[in-house]
């Protein structure tokens, strides 16, 4: 067991960074290490009075019909539907591609526990949001019932429980994904496909799941039934948090523990194959001198940097599916009138806010589908080549650019046009609908180029360090999703002014940014770049 | 082709990795750099190859300041470092296309090239499959040939004979006499002393940072091998 914890720790120490933290003698990396710490603490703490406010809301509402346990069934439940989504397209990585793996392999420790630290890794990362959500969530539980002191007693390692199970759940969906397409010659592209289809037939199949809500009758059980529905296992946690029930606290822990285990051993016994199978490459047919084709630099830039997307299915994954959520969603309207969803949603203007926000619902999409704020750390040891290579680096930077508009821009045009036909906008909004997120686009591409060269993180084990815990990831991400709130407030705000000049107004912000971004690129990109 | 003057460099916290070293390599030459680990010769072929920012001193190559005009230095250098880490997800071939265009290689050169070094190291069959099936010595081959493909001015190898077998290092030697025989020149690390002795008509030795000793091999080591020469610098300078 001592090897699990220490596979884990080891893990876990590159992951945050803290060991270089800890350890650099580099003043100015120390302070950058601190202040990226700081503005982690300060957003998690944010995040925690925000969780706070909105279970006293909630727990506000349930308290009128008598159903303050449905505050932690709630909470519990959301927890867990996050953590098995998010952990589902990263647990393929996690698991399996990681470079360290001949290390770890070779030393005398056993499979199983290799595959326990693993799992771990990601028990670690979704105990962080379990405990954003569920902490606030029991406190304010435990204001408005006082409960006995029973209620503490379980309440602990209950929460630390919570995220075992939807995270199995997931990293049995990811290691049967890798188990399959490992059989595959082109097993990385069966990865990416299966997964993303996965988790697209899990999107539709919860739109099903709501549309049963409206005719529940009674509101207290209704809501019950619909949370024990989506999440059975949180019955079994209320039972035991609200109504002190050991029998049901003993089940729920052991089936978590239990869980976990079966599932590292199981695992353990497959491991190598799967991940021989997903790593061997089979030698193609005997090569021959073909003729071959010269390009400009950025073209070679270009498509080596869509080449090095496609490769990787954590990457697609991270930054694609925002792409694809929006395809689907703008399908899904062009079937249901915005009348229709006005009266669902209760309320009666809907259709009018979504004429002239739309743009900023499509950029939301696009801020999620931001992949230049990875894609020079994803570099790695490879920076080398273009390092010492004889191009100007702002066309290098500039090829990333291109590649994360190439995702993103068809993709928004599509939906954008889907869009119009749906919400029957007038002409003015159509123009605002396709321009702005275009504009938005180049904004969040630019941005996440520049964070990534202000925040690199070359040194990983496994991509998902850097598409997914990355500062630069994190930071592009926050101030993609600042300047979408800005015209959100401004619209409620500035009751009086037609909500198209506010689009326009801040389309033609964004565009001003994204020049001055171009110019510092072309600017100062050489001297960043090979400060890396 | 290379002239490096008084060049230094410090590790972050003030220790000097590299103090006022100079060297020239003339057009040529095959110049080997020679020193125990941590004497500072990556540290200085970074910095030769532009990879490595650097303060004190001057590095030029073909009379072109390294600090001033970086990217024509580079497009007159080709660079394989110790361990070259290639992009596993493409394919050799494509690895060759992608370093062709931005060296500005014409399509006619890269194919004449391409086949004549590929054939040289037996890689060419391999050419169709991805990196991440490589061999570590099938790597180091392809970070070669696409080294050789450009016709650099300066070819700057970090231990390029790591992970060779004998074949492929034979024919490495045979390559670099014949691209300096056409009037390129060739900076080297190494710490195969035999190696070294046979095949450059220059040598330097670092220690701790600081040159000491340099010039033609034979002036180098006097009558001595190379090794001996080697080890009572080290031991005793």
């Amino acid at each position: 067991m001592i090897n699990i914890w220490r596979l884990t720790k080891l893990q876990l120490l590159s992951t945050f960074g803290l060991n270089k933290a800890l350890h650099t003698k580099d003043a100015k990396e120390r302070r950058k290490q601190l202040l990226v710490s700081l503005a982690i603490v300060c957003g998690v703490l944010l995040a925690a009075v925000f969780s706070f406010g909105y279970s006293y809301a909630m727990a506000a509402a349930f308290e009128q019909i008598g159903r303050l346990d449905l505050l932690l069934a709630i909470m519990m439940a959301v927890t867990s539907v996050v953590a098995f989504f998010t952990t589902v397209y990263k647990a393929g990585g996690v698991l399996f591609s990681y470079k360290d793996y001949d290390l770890l392999m070779s030393l005398p420790v056993k499979t199983s526990h290799v595959v326990a630290s693993r799992v771990l890794q990601l028990y670690v990362l979704n105990l962080f949001f379990t405990l954003i959500v569920m902490l606030p969530a029991g406190v304010v539980y435990a204001l408005k019932v006082r409960p006995e002191a029973y209620y503490y007693l379980l309440f602990v390692p209950l929460l630390l429980s919570i995220p075992f199970i939807p995270i199995i759940a997931a990293t049995v969906v990811g290691a049967l994904i890798s188990w399959v397409s490992s059989r595959f010659r082109a097993s990385r592209m069966i990865n990416l496909v299966l997964t993303l289809l996965f988790v697209v037939v899990l999107i539709l199949g919860s739109f099903t799941l709501d549309g049963n809500q409206p005719e529940l009758a009674d509101l207290g059980t209704g809501l019950a039934d619909m949370i024990f529905k989506l999440y059975p296992l949180a019955e079994l946690y209320v039972d035991a948090i609200s109504a002190y029930r050991v029998d049901a606290f003993l089940v729920f822990t052991l089936l978590s523990v239990l869980s976990f285990a079966v599932f590292c051993t199981v695992l353990g016994t497959r491991y190598k194959a799967i991940h021989t199978g997903l790593s061997t490459s089979r030698a193609g047919r005997k090569y021959t001198m073909q003729p071959l084709k010269a390009s400009t630099a950025f073209q070679a830039l270009y498509r080596k940097e869509l080449r090095r997307y496609f490769s990787s299915s954590i990457y697609v994954l991270n930054t694609g599916i925002g792409m694809v959520l929006l395809f689907i969603m703008s399908v899904a309207l062009l079937f249901t009138s915005p009348e229709q969803l006005g009266q669902l949603a209760d309320v009666p203007q809907l259709q009018q806010y979504l004429n002239t926000l739309a743009p900023i619902f499509v950029s939301f999409f696009v801020a999620l589908s931001c992949t230049t704020s990875s894609s020079i750390s994803l570099e790695g040891n490879h920076l080398w080549i273009l390092r010492s290579s004889p191009v100007p680096k702002h066309i290098i930077l500039l090829s990333k650019v291109a590649v994360n508009l190439t995702i993103t821009v068809p993709v928004t045009v599509v939906s954008c046009v889907l869009l119009m036909i749906s919400l029957g906008t007038e002409w003015l909004e159509s123009l605002l609908l396709l321009v702005i997120p275009v504009i938005y686009a180049c904004f969040s591409a630019l941005t996440g180029v520049i964070v990534n060269l202000k925040l690199p993180k070359l040194e990983w084990t496994t991509e998902v360090q850097v598409v997914k815990q990355s500062a630069a990831v994190l930071v592009a991400m926050l101030l993609s999703f600042v300047s979408l709130l800005v015209p959100l407030a401004l619209k409620f705000l500035l009751t009086g002014l037609d909500g198209k000049v506010i689009m326009l107004g801040i389309g033609v912000i964004l565009a001003g940014l994204c020049a001055g971004m171009y110019r510092y690129l072309k600017n100062a990109g050489e001297r960043l770049f090979l400060g890396l | 082709m290379l002239t490096i003057r008084q060049f230094s460099k410090s590790y972050k916290g003030g220790k000097k990795a590299v103090h006022n070293l100079s060297l020239t390599v003339e057009k040529g030459d095959i110049y080997g750099f020679i020193g125990h680990n941590g004497a500072g010769k990556t540290t200085t072929i970074r910095a030769v190859v532009g990879v490595l920012d650097f303060e004190e001193g001057e590095i030029e190559i073909d009379g072109i300041s390294m600090k001033k005009d970086p990217l024509a230095c580079k497009s007159r250098i080709a660079y394989i470092p110790d361990n070259p880490d290639l992009y596993d997800h493409l394919t050799g071939i494509q690895y060759l296309g992608f370093i062709g265009d931005l060296f500005n290689v014409s399509r006619k050169d890269r194919e004449l090239l391409i086949a004549k070094y590929g054939g040289a190291f037996q890689l060419t069959p391999h050419l169709g499959d991805l990196i991440s099936g490589y061999s570590h010595g099938m790597k180091q081959k392809l970070a070669i040939i696409s080294a050789l493909i450009h016709k650099p001015k300066l070819l700057v190898l970090d231990e390029p004979f790591v992970g060779l077998d004998p074949k492929a290092a034979h024919t490495l030697k045979t390559i670099m006499a014949e691209v300096c025989s056409e009037g390129s020149a060739i900076f080297f690390s190494t710490h195969v002393l035999d190696t070294a002795e046979k095949l450059c008509n220059k040598i330097a030795i670092i220690k701790e940072g600081r040159l000491i000793a340099g010039g033609k091999t034979e002036d180098v080591k006097g009558e001595n091998s190379l090794e001996e020469v080697f080890m009572e610098l080290i031991d005793h300078d």
